[in-house]
């Protein structure tokens, strides 16, 4: 059992890719020189912004050692794993159960899907391959494969919060006690679709950023991955580990303003600041330096500056973006930031804010103009996304007596639940220039509800987030509080408009873009409109993890409520079909007569059960992971058994029906429980009803939700993932 | 030789083609005035739809802004844009 107290998070190692250099011995000699990363593009043509520059990793990652497989993101996050182990001198095998990787990715394997598109539009030819690390939970698998973590495992796909708010997620997974060790932080790679889109929101510097310059005009895109090493301080110490910084507060908020652009006073950027420092037990005055999240736009920074004059008054501490060191690595620039403020505190020296001359009077704020030596306990770093997602995570040099208030895992009531599902069986011609015949699928057809929307609303966003949504609202969620937390999962994130966005891009040679698809891209997008719909302002999250995706939504959601950040939290999960799902799954043998795709929203309304008089159901437990292969179904029956009293479970509700891969898992499974409590455990599933998709689970809870409604006392929604990813949630009366 | 009267803009086709590029399917020209704001009230649009007139003034009339800034005083109304456009055609 764990020592009362000591599952405060501690970092023991940092890894860094990205372009300045490799590791973080040679990056920060590029601070110290005051050198910036940034050149003009290489890595991809670019018809109209060739010679604009970027941060761009140049070196081959094959000859850094990566592995051959994933997508470019996938490779970077794994160099920087990697590096992030060796430095920490821990031997993973020994936590393998109790140790999982949680990262950062919003372009995904966008970079190599474009390889597809371009074939595909400028040559008419089908070349699926590329597309296979398109998720942004492929370099989940990769990493936790190569490196042997099977504990709680996903990626949070959050625009450029990413990176931060997967190192805030999995210090809250170590907490709350589901994990001994995390391996966390960030990672994109530049790529035609964000180039094209920050450019066409008219967003991009062409000569570099110039983060909070009077003359400053825009951000440099750049790429790269940073994961540090977080254990609860108990096992860091147990093992004699050398300890980098304490994780003593993080925190995360939302805007709910608009999709790109952020709050001109930047009251939330100060609610997440605010709340890491509450979650630090910290007084503003306390931090020595802020890693500011300055890109180098006219308005993030006068955001930004606000913000820091409504925290920390008259008295703004030491501040500076390292933005034009690294570009804007989007995903990744939250890790790399966190890095960079860790070695700053174990090196007493804070870096400068290159590309800044001319103090702007809208700003006030002078920058940290060279390296400078200082005495720092604790520092600040800063990160904020589309969608108005703020991410802030607060360092302390390791015998700081700073400890993070705890969190504790407790049931949270279903107050209201939302889904939009397939209305029927329809039969898709699936469009050309795509030839693959016909596939039956589960689709939505008109959205019902959609009429209650806004005119703007139907106008400007994609049907996916519209699906989202009318489902949140359908949780009757509405409540007199701001202090509301959303996790909604995605397995592939508003496919449409993404495609749709790049093939324009592609075939156009990046003239005529369109702009208003754009942010509508974002694996977050659902997330943040319903955010702005219900003036939503606590954390804002989109975990991605496969057929988990609603899993991970679920635990993230509860965690907030545990924390005492919000009063109730929306978890939920979408995803929409799409030409390519159904003719590249064609092309892959997935779609059967008896599989057949789908699409649709779930949202549930979570409160703590003393708030609610008459809820739906309980939700007393949820726990995400991975299996092992060869699959071992008396192991996984343990990790059940162990959570939770089987003699609750009047009903198992699982994801079969979907995969012949993994119905015989499930099968063992079930068989396996059956004999612990000595009678045949009821087995029903759901795909049969909703179609294959990676948010179906969030369409079994809505199930569960009824079989509970319905009289049983007890049903365990147990899902597994092509990925390796398994998740359970036991709903009860 | 005066071009003038060649590049005058029609402010009505110029609503359509707001209209199309915004996909405003629920607002005809007549409802859109030549001095009312475009952003704001009115129509409601936002930064984002700033960034799709952009673009429609590139692809129908060859008018390219890099900076927002710039365009922002010729996005205030129908006229204002209307006027931008000729200004800036006559000066090529």
């Amino acid at each position: 059992m764990a020592v009362e107290g000591a599952r405060f998070p501690v970092v023991t190692g940092i890894g860094i890719v990205a372009a300045p250099g490799f590791g973080m011995e040679e990056i920060w000699g590029t601070i110290q020189k005051g050198e910036s990363g940034l050149r003009p593009l290489s890595l991809f043509e670019s018809p109209r912004y060739g010679q604009v520059l970027a941060g761009e990793v140049r070196r081959d990652l094959t000859d850094l050692g990566a592995p051959l497989r994933g997508s470019r993101s996938d490779r970077l996050a794994w160099l920087a794993a990697r590096q992030a182990i060796n430095s920490s001198k821990i031997d993973l095998r020994d936590y393998a159960e109790r140790a999982g990787v949680l990262l950062g990715t919003s372009v995904g394997g966008s970079f190599d899907s474009e390889r597809f598109l371009t074939a595909l539009i400028k040559q008419g030819k089908l070349r699926v391959r590329p597309t296979r690390f398109h998720e942004c939970a492929s370099a989940i698998e990769i990493i936790a494969d190569d490196f042997g973590l099977y504990g709680p495992s996903m990626a949070v796909a959050t625009a450029c919060s990413s990176g931060a708010l997967a190192i805030a997620t999995a210090a809250d997974l170590i907490m709350a006690g589901e994990a001994d060790v995390m391996l966390a932080g960030g990672a994109d790679s530049l790529s035609r679709m964000t180039w094209g889109g920050f450019h066409s929101l008219l967003l991009v510097d062409s000569a570099g950023c110039r983060p909070f310059d009077a003359n400053r005009a825009g951000m440099s895109l750049g790429e790269g991955a940073a994961m540090v090493v977080i254990e609860a301080e108990e096992i860091a110490l147990r093992r004699g580990a050398t300890i980098l910084a304490r994780l003593s507060g993080w925190g995360a908020s939302c805007d709910a303003y608009h999709a790109t652009a952020p709050h001109p006073q930047g009251a939330g950027a100060a609610a997440a600041m605010q709340s890491a420092l509450r979650r630090a037990n910290l007084e503003p005055g306390a931090i020595d330096y802020v890693n500011a999240h300055g890109t180098g736009t006219r308005d993030n920074d006068v955001a930004e500056a606000n913000a820091l004059k409504t925290v920390f008054g008259e008295r703004v501490p030491p501040v500076s973006s390292t933005k034009r060191f690294f570009g804007h690595s989007l995903a990744a620039s939250g890790a790399i930031e966190a890095a960079v403020c860790i070695e700053a505190l174990r090196r007493s020296q804070m870096p400068p804010n290159i590309g800044f001359a001319t103090v702007d009077p809208a700003i006030g704020i002078e920058p940290v103009k060279e390296i400078t030596q200082a005495s720092l306990t604790h520092v600040m770093s800063n990160s904020f996304g589309f969608g108005g997602n703020n991410a802030v995570l607060i360092f302390s040099r390791p015998e700081s007596p700073v400890r993070a208030r705890s969190i504790r895992p407790k049931a949270a009531a279903v107050a209201g639940i939302g889904v939009i599902g397939p209305g029927a069986v329809v039969h898709r011609q699936i469009d050309p220039p795509l030839p693959e015949g016909i596939v039956l699928s589960h689709h939505c057809g008109t959205l019902a509800g959609a009429e209650s929307l806004s005119p703007n609303q139907r106008r400007r966003l994609n049907r996916m987030v519209q699906m989202a949504l009318i489902a949140a609202r359908g949780s009757h969620s509405t409540t007199a509080t701001e202090r509301v937390a959303i996790a909604m999962g995605t397995g592939m994130g508003c496919l449409e408009d993404g495609a749709v966005f790049i093939e324009n891009l592609i075939s156009k040679d990046e003239r005529e873009p369109m702009p208003a698809r754009f942010p509508g891209s974002v694996h977050n997008a659902p997330a943040a409109q319903i955010a702005i719909d219900q003036q939503a302002r606590g954390l804002n999250s989109a975990p991605t993890m496969g057929e988990i995706s609603f899993e991970c939504a679920v635990w993230q959601a509860m965690s907030q409520l545990w924390s005492g950040e919000v009063d109730c939290a929306i978890a939920g999960a979408v995803d929409e079909l799409n030409k390519y799902v159904l003719s590249i799954g064609k092309r892959w043998g997935l779609w059967t007569e008896q599989t057949r795709p789908g699409e649709g929203a779930v949202a549930a309304n979570l409160v703590l059960p003393e708030n609610t008089t008459e809820p739906l159901a309980k939700i007393t437990a949820v726990h995400v992971g991975r299996y092992r292969r060869p699959f071992d179904a008396k192991r996984e029956a343990d990790w059940i058994a162990s959570r939770i009293d089987l003699g609750d479970i009047d009903v198992v509700l699982s994801g079969a029906g979907g995969s012949p891969a993994l119905d015989p898992m499930y099968q063992a499974v079930i068989t396996n429980l059956s004999e612990r409590v000595g009678k045949t455990l009821e087995h029903q599933t759901y795909k049969q009803l909703c179609g294959e998709f990676h948010a179906a689970s969030g369409f079994g809870f809505s199930r569960a939700i009824g079989l509970v409604q319905q009289g049983k006392r007890g049903v365990l929604l147990y899902t597994l993932a092509l990925r390796r990813g398994k998740g359970m949630i036991l709903v009860r009366r | 030789m005066d071009h003038t009267f060649d590049m005058h803009v029609s402010t009505n086709e110029l609503k359509t083609k707001i209209i199309e590029s915004l996909r405003l399917q629920e607002v005809t020209p007549e409802q859109i005035e030549d001095d009312a704001p475009l952003f704001g009230t009115g129509l409601g649009l936002d930064s984002i739809d700033a960034l799709e007139l952009v673009v429609m003034l590139e692809k129908h009339y060859g008018i390219v802004i890099k900076d927002i800034e710039e365009g922002r005083p010729a996005l205030r109304s129908v006229r204002t844009l209307a006027e931008f456009i000729e200004a800036k055609q006559t000066a090529k």
